[in-house]
């Protein structure tokens, strides 16, 4: 029987920066619905592996796929629709602090065209799976590190996107809500969402019986399980 | 992307940003405002000098003696031209009858005159298409050609004139709207990339959540309307202020005045033309950034 297509693949993938290779000929794949932490050092290029996912950069050698989308061969005006398979939760979290929390999960959906009542149960929704329904009507500088985090989670899982990336999800948290926000992970992946979170947290991953790809200066050094 | 969150989008921004629409606004205000009293000062004089050929005409000497009948010939052939308007035959007495009416109070010109000196003449109008100074001049010449005719005479000085002023408003006026639409639109250009790069952050997370380019777009796109369409507004509102107060004015009390007209529904377009002109260089700003 012929195997599934992978969720995300990279083939000898390189990237550089000016005096700097931040990944070196990584080769690795990412299943439908599995969820998979990568873990090094900073610095050892994590962050630039998911920039590559959601297409932010573009790889100088190699190929990448994404939920059958070759990068290589995407047009530009083709990368906004890639992007809305997939939800990011972005380690300087990108929320808008002239919007309220509502708006700022909103925006995802307005992107994508939905009409006004759906965008309003989804919202909801989307709060009420981060446990803030409550803080709505509030602006995010009002929120503490930790409530910051979940509304981009919520913000990332709204528009139910195939596949959702965080960048040190729990990286200014405590180990309480470090906690809390894994659960809600968890959560989202039974419901079949492909996760990939980059983490240098090992708390988060040890026995948690996923994958774990390991960087070390740019190259994939370890793919094991946890 | 529903219109209305663009709508939405532009609204904020234009309330955010509000000096510096304003700023933008007054600038373009100034401009079409400038537009809109040079079109009128440039109408009137138009309007001025198309109603003169009105009053001009090409004068036929006819040769001495001619009988009835050659005179109808000349006045059918004349009729014949595509030029002509009409032919008004113009007897000799008659001719001297109006010269001495003319010299009522000179008298002394006439003394020693024994016979009318004055030739059978006829008064030819041309059609206000013909009124150009080279077919002007062919018709004098095809009408001297004309057997029975001896001398054509026009004002071809007065007919230089009148085309070399015509041509000198019409450039004038399209160059200055030129320079000023020009102004307006890098007016426009300038505060949307102002604007655009003071929401750099905003538009880079818009990208990552999968905005398209239109989306982004649009928003700038009603706001460089919304500031023409304003400034157009203000500018049709100062240019009916100052018709109201000066112009009505002056045209009830100076008689120079009495003949200047004022184009109401060309001003009316006003608000269409900043819209046009703010899209426009909203437009370009758009297309030239990178993002």
């Amino acid at each position: 029987m012929e195997q599934p297509d992978p969720m995300i693949h990279f083939e000898n993938v390189t990237k550089e920066y000016e005096l700097q290779t931040a990944l070196r000929d990584v080769t690795c794949s990412i299943e439908k619905g599995e969820m998979v932490f990568l873990t090094g050092p900073s610095g050892s290029g994590k962050t630039t592996m998911l920039k590559l996912i959601y297409l932010a950069e573009l790889p100088d050698q190699g190929d990448i796929t994404i939920a059958g989308w070759n990068t290589g061969t995407l047009k530009e005006s083709s990368i906004p629709f890639v992007r809305r398979n997939i939800g990011v939760v972005f380690q300087d979290f990108r929320l808008l602090d002239n919007r309220n929390i509502y708006e700022n999960i909103s925006l995802a959906l307005r992107i994508r065209g939905i009409g006004e009542r759906e965008i309003k149960a989804r919202v909801y929704e989307a709060l009420k799976t981060v446990n803030l329904r409550h803080k709505a009507d509030s602006y995010p500088r009002r929120l503490s590190g930790g409530e910051q985090q979940r509304i981009v989670i919520a913000r990332a899982i709204v528009a139910e996107p195939t596949v959702l990336l965080a960048d040190e999800p729990t990286g200014n948290l405590d180990p309480e809500t470090a906690e809390d926000v894994l659960k809600t992970f968890k959560d989202i992946h039974a419901k079949g969402t492909t996760i990939l979170i980059a983490t240098h947290n090992r708390e988060l991953y040890m026995n948690s019986g996923k994958r774990v790809l390991r960087l070390e200066a740019g190259s994939l050094v370890s793919r094991e399980v946890c | 992307m529903p219109t209305s969150y663009a709508f939405r989008l532009a609204m904020q921004s234009l309330k955010k940003d509000k000096w510096i629409n304003l700023l933008s606004m007054l600038t373009i205000f100034a401009g079409l405002f400038i537009i809109s009293i040079s079109f009128f000062v440039f109408y009137n004089i138009e309007i001025a000098t198309r109603n003169l050929p009105e009053k001009f005409s090409l004068v036929v000497y006819l040769d001495n003696n001619l009988g009835q009948e050659k005179i109808e010939q000349v006045i059918s052939a004349v009729r014949a031209k595509r030029a002509v308007s009409s032919v008004k035959f113009i007897a000799r007495e008659e001719a001297f009858r109006e010269l001495k009416s003319t010299l009522k109070n000179s008298q002394y010109v006439l003394e020693g005159l024994e016979d009318n000196p004055l030739p059978d003449s006829l008064e030819v109008k041309l059609k206000r298409d013909a009124m150009g100074s080279e077919s002007v001049k062919q018709l004098a010449e095809e009408t001297k050609r004309i057997k029975g005719v001896s001398e054509v005479d026009y004002g071809e000085k007065f007919l230089d004139i009148l085309q070399n002023i015509k041509a000198g408003v019409k450039i004038t006026g399209l160059v200055l709207a030129l320079i000023l639409c020009t102004g307006i639109v890098f007016v426009c250009y300038s505060t949307v990339k102002i604007l655009f790069y003071r929401r750099t952050d905003e538009i880079e997370t818009f990208k990552l959540l999968g905005a398209t380019k239109g989306f982004i777009r649009a928003p700038f796109i009603i706001e460089g309307a919304a500031i023409g369409t304003t400034a157009g507004f203000t500018s049709l509102a100062a240019v009916f202020v100052l018709h109201h107060f000066l112009f009505l004015k002056l045209i009830n009390s100076v008689p120079l005045f009495k003949t200047v007209l004022f184009p109401s529904h060309v001003f009316l377009l006003l608000p269409l033309i900043g819209m046009f002109l703010g899209i426009f260089g909203a437009a370009i700003a758009l297309g030239r950034l990178k993002y």
